[in-house]
């Protein structure tokens, strides 16, 4: 068994580390209390190259075949030394579930006109599933199309979704045939000044705030026939192709996120003195530590299995599903361990401690609860 | 391959049908196969039968029953 990294692979972290130093070290906590999206560091993104990382050198992406394991060490090194927290998570949400899935089910026109200009920053894609009764349960969603003469009618609302507000493209799920359950559910691309489209403004939250969220509301949208993604009744299949890439990638971010975390707390307690001692010399602070370790690497393993079964073609519900338990749960634990390990300073906003407890608290709910992961977990043992 | 996927599918209800299991019985819309079911059996037929079943094919009018199965996968 060999879980190392090549030096290529090394080599693109570093690089990544040091581009994410020199433009995202700043303390964002502007942009965090005003929940501003800052497009700039978005475009800076996609010139590098990272928006490239899920597609294909044929329509503006970074290699001839997408690389799971280098895209997910490289979002490590981004989630390491970006102070947003936010921008890493929006970055993977729309490689993994707009473009990926356009890559896999899309028609050639549909991969030349969409792509190339996600890629570049240009265009900001979002993924429309959730809705107001269909959270967890997503697949009882209520959101129509409607065949019509050389199209659909699209009917019903989004609700939650990232980067809605400042998207150009959207990737809508509905259903075709509601008496097909999750088998009678079609998606769509649908462009951003199509008429009956109302995108809400962004709604601000706990955490994730530079991360614009969104409700859409569709009213006799008329989608056409060359916009539906795949055929009719792919919907589950386009969800579940791109789910494991999604979290390797998106949990690569926090895991980097976490590493840094330790790396500040360590700093911190072997220098922070009290009763004439550093802080770190008392079991209570020291056994925290401890256990901030030894999620970061529980973790860490989990996620470099399931971004290997991908690399090797193999499926990963199971391990999937471990990995988004404990590497959320493990970034809420350990984000609350930091600011105990603080104290008062972990609190106080300007010191940038208490943002990762916030940002870590969303990775607990959105793309399956802690409970769905369980359930996943338990029925899989076959319980 | 018939009998192979009829005791397969069969496991994973955990033997709960009321009848044996038979080639036309809708395995969706009945409800026989959940999501995390229609996973189990994808990965099940590439694994014991070394096939390669593109996400794309993953359909209805493929997998709604054991007689659509082995159709799709003669064709494949």
């Amino acid at each position: 068994m060999d879980f190392s990294w090549s030096t290529t692979q090394l080599a693109y972290k570093a690089k990544i580390i040091s581009f994410a130093e020199a433009n995202f070290s700043e303390s964002f906590i502007k942009e965090d209390q005003e929940a501003t999206f800052t497009r700039a560091n978005w475009e800076k993104c996609a010139a590098f190259g990272l928006l490239g990382l899920s597609t294909t050198t044929a329509y503006g992406g970074a290699t001839d075949k997408v690389d799971i394991l280098t895209s997910t060490i490289a979002m490590e090194g981004l989630g390491y030394a970006c102070k947003d927290n936010g921008l890493p998570f929006a970055l993977n949400a729309q490689m993994w579930t707009v473009q990926y899935p356009i890559l896999e089910f899309g028609s050639e026109a549909q991969k030349k006109k969409y792509l190339p200009k996600m890629c570049s920053g240009e265009w900001i894609g979002c993924h429309g599933l959730t809705e107001p009764n269909a959270g967890s349960d997503v697949f009882s969603m209520e959101m129509t199309a409607t065949k019509v003469n050389g199209g659909y009618l699209l009917n019903g609302t989004k609700q939650h979704i990232t980067m809605a507000p400042v998207a150009d493209v959207f990737l809508i799920f509905a259903k075709t045939n509601p008496k097909l359950g999750a088998w009678g559910i079609s998606v769509f691309i649908v462009d951003k000044n199509t008429k009956g489209l109302t995108i809400g403004k962004n709604r601000p939250k706990m955490g994730l705030r530079t991360v614009p969220f969104g409700n859409l509301t569709f009213k006799d949208c008329f989608i056409a026939d060359t916009n539906r993604l795949g055929k009719e009744g792919a919907g589950w299949a386009i969800t579940n192709s791109s789910l494991e890439y999604d979290r390797c990638t998106i949990l690569a971010g926090q895991l980097g996120a976490m590493e840094k975390q330790l790396e500040d707390t360590i700093a911190f307690v072997k220098n922070r003195k009290q009763y004439n001692k550093p802080i770190s010399q008392f079991q209570a602070i020291s056994h925290r530590v401890a256990d901030m370790r030894l999620r970061l690497e529980t973790s860490r393993l989990l996620l470099q299995k399931v971004a290997w079964l991908k690399s090797e073609g193999k499926p990963a519900t199971l391990e999937s599903a471990m990995l988004k338990l404990q590497l959320s749960e493990s970034f809420v634990a350990s984000s609350l361990d930091a600011i105990r390990c603080n104290g008062g300073r972990g609190y106080i906003t300007e010191h940038g401690v208490e943002r990762d407890l916030r940002d870590a608290v969303g990775s607990i709910i959105y793309a399956g609860t802690s409970d769905i992961q369980k359930n996943i977990i338990a029925k899989l043992l076959g319980l | 391959m018939e009998a192979v996927l009829l005791n397969y599918i069969t496991q994973l209800t955990h033997e709960q049908l009321d009848t044996p299991l038979t080639v036309d019985d809708d395995l969706l819309g009945s409800g026989i196969l959940d999501s995390i079911g229609m996973m189990k059996l994808v990965s099940f037929i590439e694994t014991e039968l070394s096939m390669v079943i593109p996400p794309e094919d993953i359909l209805i009018e493929n997998f709604m029953t054991v007689k659509h199965i082995i159709t799709y996968l003669k064709t494949t």
